[in-house]
């Protein structure tokens, strides 16, 4: 951390070696992900599964929800390549449906939680005093309840509809409720860590005020553990969220997503595996991807560890 | 009181009955069962579960209390395992001349498991006790037809009804007396031409002295006079019940000792059958109902047979909903609705696509009475829609208790009226069995929801009166129709029972051109048993028949 800040320092004072130009830590870590072959295996992962969440259709030209009852349960075949649900519906197309929930549910999280969380983190670490003492004792008090506690609660106590972003919103809020602590926790003590530096000290020496402190010195150099953590918790996210749906209070049908539909495959887990297996490798390999790629953005961001 | 009665009832039947219930080939099954015989003697585990009341048979209305309920009291009348007849157990003869006045004579000698014998008076008080509203008793509605019954009821509102003025004018039912000992007389308000039927009905069965000084005490360690008796209830592991020595009757069992080990989850107990940890479980759990895969862990010991269940679908009152309130839209729906592939693919054929509204298993039941309009036709159902002038409202709604298994049936019934109608219909999830009954009841529920009846005694009029006679307690969708509702007082007039029959067979087919509710399919139950164990037969009601089983 403090050696990334150390880097960064020349940009904003003009006094770098005369030789090589100025490089920001953006730049560096750019050139450290590109040469890694991680980076591109999850960034081509990402890429296609938010494809199929915008675009759908690119994918699949099958109704994720005509069922043909008839054929329920059937095993992969040509004409449905991954086989049919215990309704009838093609798992192929549910599969490729189901990316928009995991993946807006996903985003959405880690937006707000990296929002909420930063901003509280930053207040924390930068007034201290009373103030640091009050929103830390917060966050403590909803890092105390268990996610799927708070979850249910949450989930359970608003109130039902049909609207789908709204059902996917709810299941945001839960998780961004019950997520925000361990953001702010990281955020503050990143600050408690810069605020030190003696660019900072000069800055306020030299009459900035807290807003142009805050903006221009501490965050561009306190950012970097959050950026990291919120990509892995992106993936993580992912999970919770399926983890909702599959216990019945996440997304509900007729939403189509990756957790409703493992739910509604287990009992077949005996006898007919495939309707389990597709959802879950497609669940897998999202969170994998979006795990990989916080690995490797950490790897970049923070050269100690290489 | 009555409706919520009613309502544990239709509770338990969509919570284990429902989710009980296995495959097969489709025939009535039943015989699929090993060959009776075997040793006496010896001990059997079988699957229990949490009973929800203290174990007072007038207060046990669902089948967790109710399996344990029914092998230790015995009742004046025992159902025939095979096919549900009654025929006399503590009763010596029950006789009537006008189906309003009967006479009971009981046998004598027979023994309570505390040593009493059971006298006349042991009837009356514990019907008594039960039809007395204060008392709080599940199933003291079973008393409703005896004369007297309302004075007993509390007529105040609120959460209270037994409060001040509301307080109930008698303690006792007019329509019972003692004559003797082993004599009592039951006078109805009405003619009810079935009484002797429904008297073996668990509520029915006689209390001992021991009940009325201690009803709590009683509840943990029930002193019954069935076959067996209760050692022991270890609260949320098991309950165990040992032969009970003195038993004369007719119906004793083969085992020494059963113990209902209490499970929670259907798939444990199956597996632990396939491990002969465990002697018979009476339900098989979905994932090992899918493609037949019980019969591979358990061959020949499996069965399956249909029980006293019917699935339908009831359309809100008029008032509430209008758009279904012309019967040929009622009938295209039904029509539109592919019953056969439904339980084939979703219940693995542990249903049986119905064809009326009355069970198969009961007396009186006729094939077909739904005709056409129980017989999937996509083609004749979407006619008939556009004959009725379509479908008014945006979308079908079909509600459900979500805390049971029927999403699976409810979303597939409706992809089904989707795909032939071509009006969108879903399937509403409501949050639990309480909220939803309690929106049906106040009449909030609109389009279409479940119903599930599981017949409280074998007969015909058991599936009808109580749930499409004008007012009755489970006439969700207020159906009313003058002509039915003669039909059905004739037929409890008449004391020849092929007449009856008659009578309630001719209401039923009105309900064909009424349709108030769709008729879905009939329950079946399916076991299965550990080789430790044979002669594992099931019931008309899909409980184990304990005369039976018997150790190898």
């Amino acid at each position: 951390m403090t050696e990334a800040a150390v880097s960064e320092a020349p940009t904003s004072t003009p006094e770098g070696g005369d030789s090589a130009p100025a490089r920001s830590l953006a730049s560096d870590a750019w050139r450290t992900m590109r040469s890694n072959p991680l980076f591109w295996v999850s960034s081509v992962l990402i890429v296609i599964f938010t494809l199929m969440a915008i675009f759908p259709s690119l994918f699949t030209s099958t109704n994720p929800t005509e069922a043909i009852l008839r054929d329920a349960r059937v095993r992969p075949n040509a004409d449905a390549w991954f086989g049919r649900d215990i309704q009838g519906y093609d798992i192929y197309a549910r599969c490729i449906y189901g990316a928009r929930a995991s993946i807006l549910v996903g985003l959405l999280t880690t937006v707000f939680t990296t929002l909420v969380g930063g901003i509280v983190g930053v207040f924390a670490g930068y007034v201290g005093g009373w103030t640091d003492t009050i929103l830390s004792r917060l966050g403590d008090v909803f890092f105390a309840i268990p996610l799927l506690l708070g979850a249910v609660i949450v989930l359970v106590t608003l109130p039902a509809t049909d609207n789908y972003f709204y059902i996917v919103l709810k299941v945001v809020l839960a998780l961004v409720v019950l997520g925000w602590p361990s953001m702010a926790r990281l955020m503050r003590s990143s600050v408690i860590q810069v605020k030190p530096n003696d660019y900072v000290q000069a800055a306020r020496a030299l009459g900035a005020s807290p807003w142009r402190v805050v903006r221009s010195h501490i965050v561009p150099n306190a950012l970097a553990p959050m950026i990291v953590v919120a990509t892995i918790n992106l993936g993580a996210y992912i999970s919770a969220e399926a983890t909702l749906s599959y216990l019945g209070i996440g997304l509900q049908p007729p939403t189509v997503s990756w957790g409703v539909d493992i739910s509604a495959a287990v009992v077949g887990m005996r006898t007919t595996p495939h309707m389990l297996f597709f959802p879950s490798l497609f669940l897998s390999l999202t969170v994998l991807a979006f795990i990989m790629l916080g690995d490797v953005v950490r790897d970049a961001l923070d050269p100690k560890n290489r | 009181m009555r409706g919520t009665a009613r309502t544990v009832a239709v509770a338990a039947m969509s919570a284990v009955a429902l989710l009980a219930a296995g495959c097969g080939s489709g025939d009535s099954g039943g015989d699929q069962s090993s060959a009776a015989g075997g040793k006496t003697g010896g001990e059997i585990t079988v699957r229990g579960c949490n009973p929800q009341n203290p174990l007072v048979p007038s207060n046990t209305t669902e089948t967790c209390g109710g399996n344990v309920i029914d092998a230790i009291f015995s009742k004046l009348v025992h159902y025939n395992a095979e096919t549900a007849k009654p025929e006399n157990d503590l009763a010596e003869s029950i006789d009537t001349t006008d189906n309003q006045n009967f006479t009971i004579k009981l046998k004598q000698g027979r023994k309570f498991h505390d040593g009493t014998e059971i006298k006349a008076k042991n009837f009356v008080d514990a019907w008594n006790y039960a039809a007395y509203a204060p008392n709080g008793q599940s199933s003291g509605y079973f008393m409703e037809p005896i004369e007297g019954y309302g004075d007993l009821q509390c007529t105040g509102t609120g959460d209270d009804p037994c409060a001040g003025d509301g307080k109930a004018k008698a303690d006792k039912l007019t329509g019972l007396k003692v004559v003797d000992d082993y004599t009592f007389t039951i006078k109805t308000t009405e003619k009810v031409s079935n009484l002797p039927v429904r008297l073996g009905y668990s509520a029915f069965s006689p209390l001992p002295d021991a009940f009325f000084s201690d009803p709590k005490a009683f509840g943990d360690k029930p002193i019954g006079s069935g076959p067996y008796k209760l050692d022991a209830w270890n609260k949320e592991q098991s309950i165990v019940l040992s032969k009970f020595a003195d038993y004369t009757g007719d119906f004793g069992g083969k085992v020494d000792k059963i113990t209902f080990k209490i499970y929670t989850e259907s798939d444990a107990a199956y597996n632990d059958v396939i491990a002969s940890n465990l002697d018979i479980t009476d339900e098989i759990p979905t994932s090992a109902l899918i493609d037949d895969k019980y019969k591979q862990d358990l061959p020949d010991r499996n069965a399956q047979k249909e029980t006293g269940v019917i699935q339908t679908v009831t359309f809100a009152p008029t008032k509430v909903d209008p758009n279904y309130a012309d019967p040929k839209i009622r009938q295209a729906i039904s029509m539109a609705i592919d019953r056969d592939t439904i339980i084939k693919q979703i219940f693995n054929n542990t249903r049986v696509p119905a064809t009326g509204w009355v069970s198969p298993v009961v007396d009186g039941y006729k094939a077909d009475q739904c005709g056409e309009y129980c017989t999937y036709d996509p083609t004749k159902a979407k006619a008939l829609l556009q004959e009725a002038g379509g479908f008014k409202g945006d979308k079908i709604t079909l509600s459900y208790n979500a805390d049971a298994a029927h999403k699976d049936w409810t979303e597939a019934t409706c992809n089904s009226i989707k795909q032939a109608l071509g009006v969108d219909c879903v399937a509403t999830g409501v949050v639990d069995f309480a909220t939803f009954r309690t929106q049906i009841a106040e009449r909030k529920m609109k389009g279409m929801f479940r119903t599930g009846w599981q017949m409280d005694y074998p007969s015909i009029e058991n599936f009808l009166a109580p749930i499409f006679k004008t007012g009755a307690s489970s006439n969700d969708g207020d159906y009313s129709n003058p002509e039915f509702d003669k039909l059905l007082t004739q037929a409890a007039a008449s004391t020849d029972e092929a007449e009856a029959n008659s009578l309630y067979q001719q209401a039923e087919a009105l309900l064909a051109q009424d349709m108030p509710a769709i008729p879905m399919w009939y329950g079946k139950t399916t076991m299965g048993w550990s080789d430790k164990v044979t002669g594992v037969k099931i019931t008309a009601f899909g409980t184990i028949d304990f005369s039976s089983v018997a150790l190898k």
